[in-house]
């Protein structure tokens, strides 16, 4: 899945000079951006080629425990890379996506199981519930950077966190004890599947895998637009695009958004998948290790928080009950942040570049 | 609301003023918003254990852990803070959640996870007389410890000449550097004393609260929502917003109970939206 076309690495400041050195360097080097026909296509053939071999993972995988953790790592994954693409194309960094990660989830069990809604059309609901939560709270933290937006957005995930466990709205939330996802009404099944194929990794794959193809392809296609490049240019010196006669409230405003519908789109994946919704999917553990799982996993590489985010989940799996996940996800952080600034993909892409620099070099040094 | 629960809201925001200050402190000077402060408040706290489970007295760990916590500010000033104070602050306070992570895991690993005891000594172990109510005499020391503090600190800052310096550097370490100040020293003593103060409130929380794994993350956030309500890296704003917040906790507790949990939060959003600087604005 490293595969998928990644413009965005290209604008690291120190593969500019590289671009007089030889011809072959230039072509690799050129900051492109813009929607060219060709790109697209390009980059549509790459998606739908992943999004084909991707499919055949159950085939390689046929432990259920590996599985289960390939399609968690997916899920948490497509909330990754949301909070990768806002701190990659924004520069804001937010320990709040659990809100609209949680709050899907649970506007999917509430959907289902209180009103008796269709899992199709509860999870319709949840994801678009879970975009305007994003488009409302984005409209009141926007303006505010750094640190600020950080605890905003800490404070808004928290105060949801707190809501959901309100003794008052037991009956809607089930407080601490969470709720059940049944499916009520006639019509049970959320695109072909039962509830008993959604829990089951196996089955439930094709939905995580295309659903993360799918999105990693739309915000490349995003971060490429326009709209991508204005964005870059309001993280750089909002001031300068402001004069430069950009609003800089609304581009912003939509790529939150836009992240948010992300984190909305893989809760409504983990309450179909898990069946059970409980306040954990709000809570600060969560926001944490999901931010940790897109810096270590690097978020200059649009799919970098996903591979991030499978990491976690493996490690979860494997430390979790030791109880010293944290105690790594600590030590990875700093480490990370400290040595890897681009995180882990970023380092394997910058190893990759030196390399064929390295190559150029030689080749050029040949020919003359 | 009788007098026993200001007196409770005061107790809540004496301690929050001692965390906050301290926090405080640290991001004036190197802008940085440090994660880790509520592993040290807790790893303050389990200090405060492991000496009164020794048989030593209570007013012995008083000193012992804020010592043991300034030597792990000291840790953090040379091991983190002065090498990464080129980089972007949201990364260094990045490297400081990893840290607090580690921290509170190792705790666990040397103390276990049960909720551990810690006995407020003998003298300050009953109740006093305050106006005609009966009231803990060891949360009545916390709020006079926590004025003193407060009071000892701001003329420190105001009249000493360190705390000259930490003023200055804190408006701005860069003018301040080319004027002779040695921003690193100052840093480091204010490193230094964030985490002593971050020891003290952990040693005065223990025989409030008791000891126990996830102290730390719980109260981290409310002194976080503090210090950006007090006007990041101002003092005295953090000081009275931690009392206020005290304040207005025990209250939404005693007359909105069904959603008292959400009062920092609301707090946080009302001031951060209508005033983006805080409380304070800029002040030291």
């Amino acid at each position: 899945m490293s595969s998928v076309p990644t413009a965005v690495s290209t604008d690291d400041p120190a593969v500019v000079p590289d671009l007089d050195d030889d011809a072959g360097g230039m072509l690799d080097g050129r900051v492109s951006v813009g929607l060219e026909r060709r790109v697209v296509l390009r980059g549509a053939i790459v998606a739908a080629v992943v999004l084909v071999l991707g499919l055949f993972v159950p085939n390689i995988i046929t432990d259920s425990y590996d599985m289960g953790v390939a399609a968690d790592g997916v899920v948490l994954g497509i909330m990754a890379i949301g909070i990768g693409f806002l701190a990659h194309r924004s520069g804001l960094i937010s320990l709040g996506h659990t809100a609209f990660y949680g709050g899907s989830a649970y506007g999917l069990a509430i959907a289902t199981t209180h009103w008796g809604w269709s899992p199709t059309s509860a999870a319709l609901f949840a994801v678009v519930g879970g975009t305007l939560l994003a488009v409302a709270i984005g409209a009141l933290v926007i303006r505010i950077t750094g640190f600020g937006f950080l605890m905003l957005t800490l404070a808004f995930g928290q105060a949801l966190y707190a809501v959901s466990t309100l003794t008052s709205v037991r009956s809607v939330t089930g407080a601490f004890d969470g709720i059940s996802v049944t499916y009520a009404g006639e019509n049970t099944k959320f695109l072909g599947m039962t509830q008993a194929q959604l829990g089951a990794p196996h089955t439930f794959w094709p939905l995580a895998w295309i659903s993360l193809v799918v999105v990693a392809f739309g915000l490349w296609l995003v971060g490429r637009s326009r709209f991508g490049v204005t964005l870059e240019a309001i993280r750089d010196n909002e001031e300068r695009a402001r004069f430069s006669g950009y609003n800089t409230y609304l581009p912003r405003l939509g790529g939150f958004a836009i992240s948010g519908a992300c984190a909305s789109i893989a809760g409504v994946l983990f309450a179909l998948k898990a069946s059970y919704v409980s306040p954990d999917v709000l809570g600060f553990q969560l926001a944490g290790d999901s931010l940790i799982a897109t810096i270590v996993g690097g978020f200059t590489i649009l799919v970098g928080p996903a591979i991030g985010a499978v990491l976690y989940i493996y490690a979860q799996g494997k430390f979790g009950d030791t109880g010293n996940l944290e105690l790594y996800m600590g030590l990875a952080l700093i480490v990370t942040v400290i040595f890897l600034p681009g995180g882990v993909t970023g380092w394997v892409v910058e190893q990759f570049r030196r390399l064929r620099t390295l190559v150029a070099g030689r080749k050029g040094a040949s020919r003359s | 609301m009788n007098l026993a629960q200001v007196l409770n809201g005061l107790a809540l925001g004496a301690l929050l003023m001692i965390l906050s200050s301290g926090l405080a402190l640290i991001y004036g000077l190197r802008g940085v918003m440090n994660f880790s402060h509520g592993a040290l408040y807790m790893l303050g706290a389990y200090l405060a254990y492991e000496v009164t489970s020794q048989g030593l007295s209570f007013w012995l760990a008083l000193i012992l852990a804020p010592l043991g916590l300034a030597i792990v500010g000291a840790a953090l000033e040379l091991g983190f803070f002065r090498r990464l104070q080129r980089r972007s602050h949201i990364e260094v306070g990045l490297v400081t959640f990893g840290i607090a992570l580690v921290i509170d895991r190792l705790i666990v690993i040397v103390w276990g996870d049960n909720t551990l005891p810690v006995r407020a000594p003998k003298a300050v172990d009953g109740t006093t007389n305050v106006f005609g109510t009966d009231y803990p005499t060891y949360r009545l020391l916390m709020i006079v410890v926590a004025i003193a503090m407060a009071a000892a600190l701001v003329l420190w800052l105001r009249n000493s000449r360190v705390g000259l310096h930490i003023r200055a550097a804190s408006h701005d370490t860069e003018t301040s550097g080319i004027l002779g100040i040695n921003v690193d020293r100052v840093s480091l003593v204010v490193v230094m004393l964030g985490g002593a103060l971050a020891g003290l409130a952990g040693t005065l929380a223990a025989p409030y609260f008791s000891v126990s794994p996830g102290m730390g993350q719980s109260i981290l956030i409310t002194v976080l929502i503090v210090v950006v309500v007090g006007g990041i890296g101002s003092v005295g704003g953090a000081m009275a917003a931690a009392l206020l917040l005290g304040l207005v906790q025990i209250m939404g507790n005693v007359w909105l109970p069904s959603v008292a949990v959400l009062v920092p939060y609301a707090l946080l959003i009302v001031v951060l939206l209508w005033r983006p600087t805080g409380l304070a604005g800029k002040r030291v």
